[in-house]
């Protein structure tokens, strides 16, 4: 697949992720308010647009440089893992026969992208979500790893599109039932996220975008909404069987594959309440890292 | 109007609104949460909408907040009287509030109404008084007050003898997190408090208290749940899954008061649409002191608005003092002795 192809074609495809993020998010939230969904689907852009035009506010001695390139560094960890995902039999963007382990680095690498935006504006609330990120990050990346090499067991191979290959017969998802739900937490975390939003929520006023304002708050916006994109796409590939599908061409099994992890994701986001950061400590380490655990034991047994 | 296509698209969507809320605003807040696109952070909005009186206390306070919006910008007053000396004051009615808002958002955004000039400098509250050119201090990474800010120094810790640096700041009296007009003074480790004062308590709230949905509404969104907390089932709640879902996210034990309830307890007796509790002598000392930022949030909402504006007014920074003496800065009073909750959440204020 060459790249000159390839690439518009991935921001094409990234850039509809974008728009349906934010539509969903937007249509869900009112859905479950009980009122009319009315403009959902343009309401979004309304507000990028009217951000776009107004002032772009600085903080009083921020770290300028890390504050602009902190949504970048997002975004573009966001696209390597969109390129990672094979879109039919051996093509992806990336063609790298070890996909797991580069996106399990861009999960990790997602900590210092987070921790960054919330240091460079200078301000308590910014960084006290930036901290307390890099503390549930930690154990969450943990999860993320047993999980998908779990996935990657049936296929012997820590390439994705080996993974999906080995779905021919039996999506992972029905295979080890325990792997998607784990990684749907990842995803939140990774997404910033209701319950497992320690960076940017509520309680700290927006934690690491409490100072965004303009442009700024479009911008890491955008990223989040692309590391939902991504995220949800390697969900759909690594237990939902990617590309693989009847009659459809590949990439659109891949697209609606992608699209109900995201309703799955934006759903948990508006119905589950954040938990303190100790007692999520505990859950994590207590309760789901043993069922992680477990998850590799199932994956295990069965390759055996 | 003359306005480009891009400013009449961006007009014609909701305008984002931070709200400012003073003396008998909160009621009404919980309204507009479901009709206006309230912000969570001033630098996210682009109208100031002032709810309820403003003590003049306070109006420094609100002059600042109202500078954290990006431009263009303009102020609302809405059951509020502005001052005298503000410049051209937008105010609306009840069931005109909406109109007024939407037309402003147009005007601000095509030009038509210039945006509100700053009240303060655009410069740092006080001089430079650091040394060295990052403000680093006086010996290594440690003392000095640069710009008039003490420079955080590592303390003893309440929790696991880390000695983090403390911080101390104020914060309030507009969070939205936060009781409305509740000024903290708050030494933070990391995002553990040692010390919280309140120097100055939350504005009253008339009729507020007799409201438990509300009051769950405003707990759930703290914990993230903004969507399930507009959403009021026929007794007047939020749906009853939800409340189950958040009373589970809390842990067993948190924020005790004196009277031995904590906010699992306060939760269900909201719940349960039982009649507030009597006031029984909590100050912010016996709540907050060891909390983590979120644990203390949740704390602070678990308490209807006439209740935490009594433990608060007798939290200020001559109440602390008072407190050392009786002796009850450890322990809440009445606590049965068989709850001491999770170990990770045990607690007990400083070991004086």
């Amino acid at each position: 697949m060459s790249l000159i192809v390839g690439l518009p074609a991935l921001l094409a495809l990234l850039l509809i992720g974008l728009w349906a993020a934010a539509a969903l998010d937007t249509a869900i939230g009112r859905l479950i308010v009980g009122r009319p969904v009315g403009m959902a689907a343009t309401d979004p852009l309304r507000a990028v647009v009217a951000d776009y035009l107004r002032q772009r506010t600085d903080t009083e001695a921020p770290d300028h440089l890390n504050w602009l390139l902190a949504p970048g560094y997002y975004f573009l960890l966001a696209v390597v893992g969109l390129a990672l995902v094979p879109f039919a039999p051996d093509q992806s963007l990336i063609a790298l026969d070890t996909s797991v382990v580069l996106w399990g680095a861009a999960e990790a690498v997602v900590v210092v992208a987070v921790f960054l935006h919330g240091w460079s504006p200078n301000a308590p609330f910014p960084l006290i979500g930036a901290y307390r990120y890099v503390a549930i990050g930690l154990p969450v990346m943990l999860l993320s790893m047993f999980v998908l090499i779990a996935a990657s067991i049936p296929a012997q191979s820590l390439d994705l599109r080996a993974v999906v290959e080995s779905q021919r017969g039996l999506w992972n998802v029905i295979r080890q039932p325990l792997g998607l739900p784990l990684f749907l937490a990842v995803v939140m975390s990774l997404t910033l996220r209701g319950p497992f939003d320690y960076a940017d929520s509520a309680d700290l006023a927006g934690g690491t975008s409490a100072e965004d304002g303009g442009p700024r708050w479009i911008a890491w916006q955008t990223a989040r909404a692309a590391m939902l994109v991504a995220a949800c796409a390697i969900a759909a590939t690594a237990f939902l069987g990617g590309y693989l599908g009847p009659v459809l061409p590949g990439w659109l099994w891949l697209s609606l594959k992608t699209l109900a992890v995201m309703v799955a994701v934006v759903l948990l986001t508006h119905l589950v309440p954040r938990m303190p950061v100790a007692r999520m400590l505990t859950l994590i380490w207590i309760v789901l890292l043993p069922i992680a655990f477990l998850d590799l034991l199932i994956a295990g047994l069965g390759a055996l | 109007m003359g306005m480009s296509w891009a400013r009449a698209f961006a007009a014609s969507g909701p305008p984002p609104v931070f709200a400012a809320i003073g003396a008998g605003g909160l009621q009404r807040a919980e309204e507009l949460h479901g009709t206006l696109r309230l912000q969570r952070s001033p630098r996210q909005a682009a109208i100031l909408l002032v709810l309820g009186e403003i003590a003049p206390d306070l109006l420094p306070f609100l002059q600042r907040l109202h500078d954290h919006l990006p431009h263009p910008r303009a102020t609302i007053w809405h059951r509020a009287t502005p001052p005298g000396d503000w410049t051209d004051p937008v105010q609306a009615t009840a069931d005109g509030l909406e109109r007024t808002l939407t037309d402003l958002w147009r005007s601000i955004l095509s030009g038509d109404r210039a945006s509100e000039p700053d009240f303060l400098p655009d410069k740092p509250p006080n001089e430079w008084r650091g040394v060295g050119p990052h403000g680093q201090g006086g010996k290594g990474m440690m003392g000095g007050t640069p710009y008039g800010r003490p420079m955080a120094m590592t303390d003893d810790d309440l929790r696991d003898g880390l000695s983090l640096d403390a911080y101390s700041a104020p914060f309030g009296p507009f969070l939205p997190m936060l009781p409305p007009g509740l000024i903290l003074d708050l030494t933070l480790q990391g995002d553990v408090i040692q010390s919280a004062t309140a120097t100055r308590p939350p504005c009253p709230q008339p009729g507020s208290d007799d409201r438990p949905g509300d009051a769950i509404a405003r707990l759930m969104r703290v914990m993230d749940m903004p969507a399930l907390a507009l959403r009021r089932t026929r007794d007047g709640l939020p749906p009853a899954m939800g409340i189950a879902m958040l009373r589970r996210a809390i842990p067993d034990g948190l924020g005790r008061a004196r009277d031995g309830t904590d906010v699992r307890d306060r939760l269900d007796r909201w719940r349960d649409k039982d009649a507030p509790q009597a006031d029984d002598g909590t100050r912010l000392s016996d709540l907050l002191p060891g909390l983590e930022w979120h644990e203390a949030m949740i704390v602070l909402n678990s308490f209807q608005p006439d209740r935490i504006r009594a433990i608060c007014a007798r939290s200020g920074p001559e109440g602390g003092d008072e407190d050392d003496k009786d002796g009850n800065r450890d322990a809440p009073a009445h606590a049965p002795p068989d709850h001491g909750g999770h170990q990770h959440h045990d607690m007990t204020g400083p070991a004086a």
